[in-house]
């Protein structure tokens, strides 16, 4: 029995025995009571008779006194029953209805609905814990792949508004604590279609709590947690957290890749982008005079990538305590640290505004931040700005500002998790892009805007086995050989090309960067592309029907039939042998 | 002690006693068998079946199901007694009477099933 019906049933029992009580009172009185009929004879109502008035009276409906006129004996026993069976019945319904407005029974009721929505998932799905702007923006792109989610968030009114979000698919909500391990487990961290936990609560106490917590209660799932904090990105480390996403390190990291290649970073922009959207334009960062507002974690990771390039900086903090500690280190000895704020003009014309060529203001604080983009444009104009973005509901006036990079820690732990979850080689393509030189990453570029258009490409990846790619599989067994650019033909017209590229091709932990056309396909291997939706499709088309993929190889359409085989067969041996005929002529 | 438990006791008892009296007697003889006898057994074991609604352990599962099985065989005797008298509108004769008394035996034993599971649950019971 479920919790919901027999909590129903175990609320129902006092007003079903008073009910009872009541009925079989007002029976048994209706039947002892004597009464006397026009010819003066005594008669008794029967049970039946009796049941039949006490049902109409107790309902208030009231047919009269049936099957003749009562007798005043009669008459009190009806009194007894009106009394005692319409008040038990309001008492029995009021019950009924209290029951279903109760608090704690629409919570079970919740429950029962949200345990229901987990069961009718069918393979695995991904426990998001936190429904905030990250937790938003990685289920709905999570949901467009075809990724089952479930959402655990303290704020019940989110979780509200959940079937009214245009997601993909369904996505099953629990209003509870991310913290408490038995929210967790209602959640279905336990549940073994549970493939991973991401923490992307606002805290990171409360997310290395959560990481924890599933590393302990279910081992084998992969956790990815959200940290703003050193201390505590170490501490998810020790336990083994699959993966901790740090916003400002990987701003920072992004950041590097735009001062040391424009087209690295477009790259990784347009591979980690939200697929379908419009493509971004490159940004250029010159090497010039830079001023940081605000030394705290986003300034000072900008601060080392700006070191390493060589670049003079020029720090305004209104911290004494980080100034002496930033003086101390003889590596910052060709950079000034200056006490103030940064959104008065005399604080940034001492730092040279009117002759930098860039400006991050990166404090912790919005309207700081704003104030010192709009000070910071009226002395200099053609400034580069890079601004940081604390809240989501100030994003439009940070639009309005026009900066040239806008960082926002949700969208950026979005985008890393989401290229961790939905394409795990996509990270190694880009760690190794990195090492690559300036040209390379042109080139990748060029050939990017080549074959796919305006859009943003969908990432996926191939993996041969029998699985996912049947027919492919098959014909590698033959022992025919199928190269990286045979795939990359349409199938339905050989000579034409499909709009995709090989990004990456896993081979037993070997890795190779864009491989090219002529290289073989082995079982096992693993590739990475890139490509429109369509690419994608045709793709799976090729690698899983015989006959496309027999196509795409010969230039001949074999037909499938028996019949149409042999007489195929049949023709081809005729004009053979005519063939040699014609040559001994 | 337990109220709970007492309380259906009680209810559990009463409706197998009540059971036996209307039982007793010549199956088909209806000066035996009391029409108000019946009325009663067919309360208190209604109250019995309500009295385990809602339980989620073994044993109050098992004399639910009991205890419904008794009241599905006293409402079929009831039904056919007030069926024939009311419906048809003959008087009781000895063959409708040993069918309603047949059935009452039904629901004797599943009574006496479920006082017996009682018995073997208060007995498990440390205190």
């Amino acid at each position: 029995m479920s919790l919901v019906t027999s909590l129903i049933m175990r609320q129902m029992r006092a007003p079903f025995i008073i009910l009872i009580f009541a009925f079989s009172i007002s029976v048994i009185s209706m039947v002892v009571a004597p009464g006397v009929d026009a010819q003066g004879n005594t008669w008794h109502l029967s049970f039946f008779q009796a049941f039949y008035f006490v049902s109409y009276t107790a309902t208030t409906i009231g047919f009269g006194e049936i099957p003749h006129d009562f007798s005043n004996a009669q008459r009190i026993s009806a009194l007894i029953t009106i009394y005692l069976s319409v008040i038990a019945w309001f008492y029995s319904l009021g019950k009924i209805i209290s029951l279903v407005q109760d608090p704690t029974f629409r919570e079970a009721l919740k429950k029962s609905r949200f345990s229901h929505q987990l069961e009718r998932i069918p393979d695995s799905f991904i426990l998001i814990c936190g429904f905030g702007e990250t937790g938003h923006a990685l289920a709905s792109t999570l949901t467009q792949r075809n990724i089952h989610t479930v959402v655990i968030e303290e704020d019940s009114e989110s979780i509200q508004t959940l079937p009214l979000q245009d997601f993909a698919m369904e996505v099953p909500g629990l209003v509870g604590d991310a913290g408490n391990p038995e929210h967790l487990i209602q959640a279905g961290l336990q549940n073994p279609k549970c493939a991973a936990v991401l923490a992307v609560t606002s805290s990171d106490e409360i997310n290395l709590k959560i990481a924890v917590t599933s590393k302990l209660l279910n081992p084998s799932v992969r956790v990815i947690c959200r940290s703003e904090i050193k201390e505590y990105e170490s501490n998810m480390f020790s336990f083994g957290t699959d993966f901790v996403v740090n916003p400002y390190d990987t701003f920072a990291n992004i950041f590097a890749m735009a001062i040391h290649s424009p087209s690295l970073h477009l790259l990784y922009d347009w591979l980690t982008g939200v697929p379908n959207t419009d493509l971004s334009n490159p940004v250029y960062i010159e090497k010039g005079h830079w001023i940081i507002c605000g030394y705290g974690r986003f300034g000072a990771g900008l601060y080392q990538q700006l070191l390493k390039s060589n670049i003079h900086v020029t720090i305004i903090d209104p911290s004494d305590e980080k100034r002496q500690e930033f003086l101390s280190k003889s590596e910052n000895s060709a950079n000034d640290f200056i006490l103030g704020t940064g959104f008065d003009a005399h604080t940034l014309t001492v730092a040279g505004v009117e002759n930098a060529i860039g400006l991050i203001s990166g404090t912790n604080n919005d309207s700081n931040n704003l104030s010192i983009i709009m000070t910071a444009r009226e002395l200099n104009p053609e400034l580069f700005i890079v601004a940081r973005h604390n809240r989501q509901n100030n994003q439009k006036l940070f639009e309005a500002t026009r900066a040239n990079i806008i960082m926002q820690p949700s969208e950026i732990i979005a985008r890393k998790i989401r290229s961790l979850l939905v394409s795990p080689l996509m990270i190694a393509f880009l760690s190794k892009a990195r090492k690559q030189d300036i040209t390379w990453a042109n080139v990748a570029i060029s050939r990017l805007t080549g074959a796919l258009g305006d859009c943003i490409p969908n990432i996926w990846t191939l993996q041969v086995n029998e699985k996912e790619a049947r027919a492919l599989c098959e014909v590698l067994k033959l022992g025919r050989v199928m190269r990286v650019g045979n795939l990359l033909q349409d199938p339905r017209q050989r000579e034409r090309q499909i709009k995709a590229i090989p990004l990456l091709l896993k081979r037993d932990n070997k890795l190779l960067l864009m491989p090219t056309d002529d290289i073989a396909i082995k079982p096992g291997d693993h590739i990475l592309y890139c490509g429109t939706p369509g690419a994608n499709r045709s793709m799976h088309w090729s690698l899983n029907d015989l006959h496309s993929l027999n196509y795409i190889m010969t230039y001949e359409d074999t037909p499938d039939g028996y019949f149409w085989r042999k007489f195929n067969a049949f023709l081809k041996r005729k004009e053979r042998r005519n063939r040699r005929r014609n040559q001994l002529h | 002690m337990n109220r709970e438990k007492v309380v259906f006791s009680f209810f559990m008892i009463l409706a197998l006693t009540l059971n036996f009296g209307f039982f007793t007697g010549e199956v088909d003889n209806p000066a035996h068998h009391n029409a108000y006898e019946l009325f009663a057994v067919m309360v208190v074991n209604l109250i019995a079946t309500v009295l385990k609604f809602g339980d989620r352990s073994q044993m109050g599962a098992m004399l639910l199901a009991t205890s419904l099985v008794a009241l599905v065989q006293l409402f079929s005797a009831s039904f056919v007694w007030g069926y024939v008298v009311n419906i048809q509108g003959q008087a009781m004769t000895p063959e409708t009477m040993a069918t309603i008394i047949s059935l009452s035996g039904g629901a004797l034993i599943a009574n006496f099933i479920s006082v017996i599971l009682l018995i073997i649950e208060t007995s498990m019971m440390r205190h």
